[in-house]
């Protein structure tokens, strides 16, 4: 059947009996764990979000310690949240299976930084296992299972986004009943890394079990790593490269040994000597750093092969940015396995039209948060390049972009309160912001609001609190009172938290009430202390799923000048402009009325919809 | 050289069904016994911004994307996406557009006019254009969102693939069961719009 790689892993958990699942939303990880909320109602797996990727990790370690099959999802930068406890557990091991999903994101599409986990291998001393398609990330997601059981260590799965959003034909395999708690014996020198002796004596444990990794997996799924081909001529490769890898080589017709790894740590070193022993150049083709160049030189060394080598660092491939068809291609042209006239020159010149990147949603209540905040900023006597907005991570940041132009800074989750404070004691004598989402406070602002309230530091905290994780697909946050998958949770109230932690005032507004907005927030930026204003509005595509849309807005023609006022001061993108008037895509506007609020001509009527 | 592959660029504005559109070629290719390989971005707020999604299918395909002058046809579901997305096509390669226009805001910002002629006739400068007008036929469906189902009937009607069949099944497998009748619909329109020219 046609599955999507991250549905693909989502079958390979259960195909092997996995019972407990954790993780917190982040693309291009998210799909498993929403996959499994459909595959898990009723059933006797415990799939739920977690707070953050630490949290979510350590589920799924306390788990794993017993007997029980665990696995827990992340995004890139997740895996950097959750390294703490990831690192130690090589040391303690496990009983059960666990694996550790971590998506990695070349491109980047949807990501900060191109941070490359497979040196997590390296760093934390775990197998790391990389598949190519989505099938061999079902399997790889049950052998991982079984490795991690048989090494007592927890397995890497590490994929990429063309492997964890590729759809592609998968053939099942039989499930296993899901694998609980079995027992959890105290034994300490394994489980309390308080004592060094215990912890030198378990990094040699650890040494010794990663030793078995090649032969272990190789006898679980013989597969994983192979070659391709014959000749002199080698591509060592994995993970979403080797597609471009064998398409490319067939298509051109070049006959050469490709050598596809699954394994990339500890790197199967018995494997690559007999892969690479014959070869008189290899090239390697991999997305993001020169990892497996860095082993191949390696073993090419012990060898005492003098072949060289092809990749990153000899400059014949990017460091940078995602593979392709054509970058592979234009990679054998360069070290001369295929003539040049084989690679047609890139498409000639096309035109450019007006880009078109994602914005803020029609009637998104963080429009109007950021709106009514710009707008105190003006009312309280300040410039706007006076006032600093950290952002944080979540949909909100989209108002950087024009018209908004709104935050400073976007850099990792929880950070604007940190930064905003790291600010204010370097010595900045004005007022500093800090926008921060209701999840992203959840998952990393509240150790930063601590933080700011113990050193009294003054900082304007702005929860844009939409009641859901908008950005990865709406995923609950602990707000909610039911989750996903229908158990009955203790709903968070964001006000009270932050009133317990001390925070000098703490308001609550809905966005929507513009006007109650900006004058809350102009008091609020006149005051010292830590204040926090919390925005709350549901996001908007959910209102409008819950709710349907009861009216919508239009333009009456002779009334519009073309003055632009309403796209300026809201940058929906339900409005456009046409024939010298704009229009409102009646299909998109929501009836939020945010636009007909600034039209100076009231060109903007209501139309009252069924 | 031997392998048989057919390689689809669906150009489309975030929101408009484009996913959808290349989940149920990709379910159908399967049910056709194709060898099958989407490749999207998902996940971030990409609701009314630039989306291309890929479908390859055929004797044996691997990679879930394709590089720039190698789709065999270009999906438009949108005319201003359609044309930022002509790179992909192939020479000879074929472009099936909606007849839609949504202006981004970086247009509507600085008042540049993008009329639906002006495009279709630049996208037609630069590769053989079928134009359809998808708001009308989905409109006769009762379901204006169904231009990516449409799309999906001139898609099959042209190219000859996925089978009809194999498209009903995956539509009823791939859209929310309270969609399924009207979307099927107008992927019958979209057919009938390419086979009896109506």
């Amino acid at each position: 059947m046609a599955l999507m790689g991250n549905e693909a892993i989502a079958r390979g958990f259960v195909e092997a009996g996995v019972s407990v699942v954790s993780g917190y939303p982040g693309t291009p990880s998210s799909e498993v764990i929403v996959t499994l909320h459909e595959f898990g109602a009723g059933s006797e797996i415990y799939v739920e979000w977690a707070v953050n990727e630490r949290v979510a990790f350590e589920i799924a370690y306390g788990a794993a310690i017993s007997g029980a099959r665990a696995a827990v999802t992340m995004k890139a930068p997740g895996a950097s949240v959750a390294l703490d406890p990831l690192i130690s557990s090589a040391y303690g091991g496990v009983e059960g299976g666990l694996v550790v999903l971590v998506a990695d994101d070349p491109g980047p599409h949807t990501t900060q930084t191109e941070q490359d986990n497979r040196w997590l291998g390296p760093l934390a001393k775990l197998p790391v296992l990389s598949p190519s398609s989505p099938q061999e990330a079902k399997d790889l997601a049950v052998a991982a299972f079984d490795l991690s059981e048989e090494l007592k260590l927890p397995v890497i799965l590490r994929t990429t986004t063309r492997v964890n959003h590729a759809v592609g034909d998968v053939v099942l395999g039989p499930v296993r009943p899901p694998q609980r708690f079995r027992e959890f014996r105290k034994d300490i020198p394994r489980f309390v890394r308080a004592g060094m002796l215990f912890n030198l004596e378990r990094h040699r444990w650890l040494s010794s079990r990663l030793e078995l990794t090649e032969g272990v997996l190789t006898k679980l799924y013989p597969g994983a790593n192979r070659v391709e081909g014959s000749g002199e001529l080698c591509v060592v490769t994995e993970g979403a490269a080797y597609n471009y890898v064998r398409e490319v080589l067939e298509d051109l017709g070049v006959g050469a040994s490709v050598v596809k790894l699954s394994l990339l740590y500890p790197p199967p070193t018995e494997f690559l000597e007999d892969a690479l022993r014959g070869c008189r150049e290899v090239l390697v083709v991999e997305e993001l750093d020169p990892y497996l160049e860095t082993v191949v030189k390696r073993v090419l060394y012990e060898l005492g092969a003098r072949a060289p080598v092809y990749g990153k660092e000899s400059g014949h491939l990017p460091r940078e940015g995602e593979l392709s068809r054509r970058l592979v291609a234009e990679a054998l042209v360069s070290v001369g396995w295929v003539p040049k006239t084989a690679v047609s020159p890139p498409a000639g010149t096309y035109p450019s039209p007006p880009p078109r990147p994602p914005p803020m949603c029609p009637g998104c209540p963080h429009r109007n948060t950021y709106l009514a905040l710009l707008l105190a900023i003006a009312r309280a006597g300040y410039r706007r390049d006076e006032v600093p907005i950290f952002g944080d991570i979540g949909c909100y940041a989209l108002s950087f972009q024009p018209p908004f132009e709104a935050i400073w800074t976007e850099h990792s989750m929880g950070a604007s309160i940190s930064m905003a404070m790291g600010l204010k004691v370097a010595g900045y004598g004005g007022p500093v912001v800090a926008t921060i989402g209701d999840s992203t406070l959840f998952h990393a602002g509240l150790q930063p609001l601590l933080e700011a309230v113990h050193k009294r530091v003054d900082v304007l905290v702005v929860v844009l609190d939409n009641s859901v994780v908008a950005m990865t697909g709406h995923q609950s946050t602990p707000a909610w009172g039911t989750t996903e998958s229908g158990r009955r949770a203790k709903p968070i109230s964001i006000e009270e938290v932050v009133r317990a932690l001390g925070a000098d005032r703490v308001y609550v507004v809905d966005p929507y009430d513009l006007d109650l907005t900006v004058e809350v927030l102009t008091r609020a930026l006149r005051e010292p202390g830590v204040r926090v204003v919390v925005a709350r509005h549901p996001c908007a595509l959910m209102e409008v799923r819950a709710r349907g849309v009861t009216r919508r807005y239009r333009v009456v023609e002779d009334r519009c000048t073309g003055c632009l006022a309403c796209v300026r001061t809201t940058g929906c993108p339900a409005l456009y402009y046409s024939n010298g008037r704009v229009r409102v895509s009646e299909g998109d506007c929501v009836g939020c009325g945010l636009c007909a609020r600034f039209c100076p001509y009231k060109a903007f009527e209501v139309v009252e919809v069924g | 050289m031997g392998r048989r592959v057919v390689n689809v660029a669906i150009a489309s504005v975030g929101g408009q069904g484009g996913l959808t559109l290349s989940r149920v070629l990709a379910v159908a290719a399967v049910y056709d016994g194709f060898s099958v390989r989407t490749g999207e971005t998902l996940g971030m707020a990409q609701r009314f911004g630039s989306v291309v999604s890929y479908v390859r299918f055929g004797d044996s395909v691997l990679s879930p994307t394709f590089s720039e002058g190698e789709a065999d046809y270009l999906i438009g579901l949108e005319l201003v996406e359609a044309l930022r997305a002509l790179r992909l096509l192939k020479p000879g390669g074929l472009a099936l557009v909606a007849s839609v226009v949504k202006p981004p805001l970086s247009a509507s910002l600085r008042r540049e006019e993008l009329p639906a002629e002006a495009l279709l006739e630049e996208i037609s400068r630069y590769a053989r254009t079928v134009r359809v007008p998808a708001v009308e036929l989905a409109l006769r469906v009762g379901n204006p969102r169904a231009v990516n189902m449409v799309m999906l009937g001139v898609f099959a009607a042209t190219s000859g693939t996925p089978s009809d069949s194999s498209i009903r099944r995956a539509i009823a497998e791939v859209v929310p069961a309270r969609w399924v009748e009207s979307s099927v619909r107008a992927y019958e329109l979209g057919r009938s719009f390419v086979l009896s020219g109506s």
